[in-house]
């Protein structure tokens, strides 16, 4: 690796290539070997104190587009947001200023519990005025718009009386902000709950959709021949979901679109493999719609 | 049978408790059951919740783990997680009353030693995340008069900590993360006390031992007493080269005058 050659300080925007999420696993290996991903996704819970793990993303942060992809914030949570952590959030995105900042449509606290994990909301019209009240005082507070992700759920509620794409979509039509399609997760949720998954695809205003996801998933058997989808992000990406990936872009153009792996996190070589199978796809998309975006 | 439509505070309410306490009587009606029973499909959740949480504990406590097995670590920390679910998403934090905890559980009883490593093992982990400030400029100080000198409070690194055990800790602590058996083995776990210094380096955490005098000393400067009543706790001690170490190594980031220096 030439260190003088001045790498571009790439702070503006995410390409519309295909990029990797970074794992600690893989940190030593990013700031020596420099990989040739196009860029990076790290996971902003993990990078909000001081020491190593942020003086890593800074080394890292000048020689790749780097975007930030929270799990914490809670959209979703009706009694509002931990202001303490939202804080300590946008701290992160000042000092790393990542081209893309994510989070989900979910919620993860409760009674000032976090619940580990993304939960889902009932898609209901108050559901929807907590989200967009959420979204909007985190797009206030960063200075900055940001994406939400579509999750993969395990049960619905009863008393939901919007389709999931229906709501994503008036999330972003009500605070601007843009959405995160994730492919692997319209597919879980599709089989799991026999929905659609290019229908849920169509739904999805064009323009709105800023990146997207990719992973793997696994299925559960349970008894008497049931099965479910689980979105645990622990291999390649599944036929079906490339298949549904095409689509995807040829609905929306050229997006970046980045590979998640976070269970048994493979090598490196592994994720480019992944993302070179996406870039081709991004090729092959004729929609000449570029959406590389500074948020 | 028909059931009110909950608000979504209720909903996530109801949420929590079917995931931290397994209680599922507030959620069960609302959650659609096509195909699989809402139990089914909340285990789902209850799953993660707990293997994400016992992961958290297991980074945060790497030498616990190690030192009680997988097993035991496994059980004892899904019942911590039912006790002390965690109040923030940032999980660096989460863990700090596990000690306590340990100390407490009864099928630990026999490692005496076991709730003081925790405890290490938390000030270890606490000096990692610390956030990054930059320590203070000795320059002020030395820019002070004599006599206001006295009168100084200082202000601790968030990236330092203190730390008073019973037993070897340190020793044991280290042993079993090298997995240097030998040490281990050597160690006499009824040896004690030992006055313990934790810092993060820019080469990683370090865990030193310091004297008795020069550890109380320490306590009450990062405890922001007045440096004169600080060298009090032991005035025989060579104050000023501990305090020049303490400058040197950026273990303070402020300091303020007080009114007097008692």
């Amino acid at each position: 690796m030439d260190s003088h050659a001045a790498p571009l300080r790439t702070r503006d925007s995410i390409p519309a290539k295909a990029g990797v999420g970074l794992r600690f696993r893989h940190h030593r290996e990013v700031l020596e070997a420099r990989p040739a991903a196009a860029w990076l996704e790290v996971h902003t819970e993990n990078y909000l104190g001081g020491g190593s793990a942020p003086a890593c993303l800074d080394a890292i942060r000048r020689d790749y587009p780097v975007s930030l992809h929270g799990t914490g914030l809670s959209l979703g949570s009706a009694e509002g947001l931990d202001p303490a952590h939202l804080a300590r959030v946008r701290e992160l995105v000042e000092r790393a200023e990542p081209g893309l900042v994510s989070e989900h449509l979910s919620f993860s606290v409760a009674a000032g519990n976090y619940l580990a994990d993304l939960l889902p909301l009932p898609l209901t019209e108050e559901a929807l005025g907590i989200v967009c009240r959420n979204v909007a005082q985190v797009q206030d507070h960063l200075k900055r718009r940001i994406l939400v992700e579509n999750p993969s759920t395990y049960l619905q509620f009863r008393h939901s009386t919007i389709p999931e794409w229906e709501f994503l979509a008036q999330v972003a039509k009500r605070t601007g902000c843009r959405i995160l399609c994730d492919v692997n997760n319209i597919y879980v949720s599709a089989c799991n709950h026999g929905w659609r998954a290019s229908a849920y695809l169509a739904a999805l205003p064009p323009e709105a959709v800023g990146e997207i996801h990719l992973a793997g998933h696994s299925l559960r058997r349970l008894d008497g021949a049931r099965t479910l989808l689980i979105d645990d992000h622990g291999s390649r990406v599944a036929p079906e979901v490339w298949a549904l990936y095409a689509e995807a872009l040829a609905l929306f153009g050229r997006v970046p679109t980045l590979i998640e792996w976070d269970t048994d996190v493979p090598p490196m070589a592994v994720l480019l493999d992944e993302a070179a199978h996406a870039a081709a796809l991004i090729e092959e998309a004729r929609n000449g719609n570029c959406h590389a975006l500074a948020a | 049978m028909e059931t009110a439509t909950p608000s979504l505070l209720e909903l996530q309410c109801a949420m929590r408790a079917s995931l931290v306490v397994h209680d599922d009587r507030g959620i069960s009606a609302h959650v659609v059951d096509a195909g699989m029973s809402p139990a089914e499909r909340l285990d789902v959740y209850r799953s993660t919740f707990a293997s994400v949480l016992t992961k958290a504990l297991h980074l945060s406590y790497p030498a616990v783990h190690r030192l009680v097995g997988a097993e035991f670590f496994d059980g004892a920390a899904r019942i911590f997680i039912e006790a002390h679910p965690p109040k923030s998403a940032c999980l660096d934090d989460y863990g700090e009353k596990f000690a306590d905890f340990l100390s407490d559980f009864e099928p630990a009883a026999s490692l005496a030693y076991l709730p003081e490593v925790t405890r290490l093992e938390w000030a270890v982990n606490r000096v990692l995340h610390a956030p990054d400030v930059e320590p203070l400029d000795p320059r002020r100080l030395a820019a002070l008069a004599e006599a206001e000198r006295e009168r100084v409070s200082f202000v601790p690194h968030p990236s330092a900590g203190l730390l008073r055990v019973d037993h070897p800790a340190d020793l044991i602590w280290r042993a079993v993360l090298e997995e240097d058996d030998d040490a281990l083995a050597a160690i006499d776990p009824g040896a004690g006390p030992a006055w313990l210094l934790v810092q993060r380096l820019a080469t990683g955490v370090e865990v030193r031992r310091m004297g008795e005098s020069a550890w109380r000393i320490t306590a009450a400067l990062f405890a922001g007493r007045p440096l004169a009543a600080a060298l009090d706790e032991a005035p025989d001690t060579e104050a000023s080269a501990l305090l020049a170490d303490h400058l040197a190594a950026g273990r303070f980031i402020d300091f303020s005058l007080n009114e007097t220096s008692a």
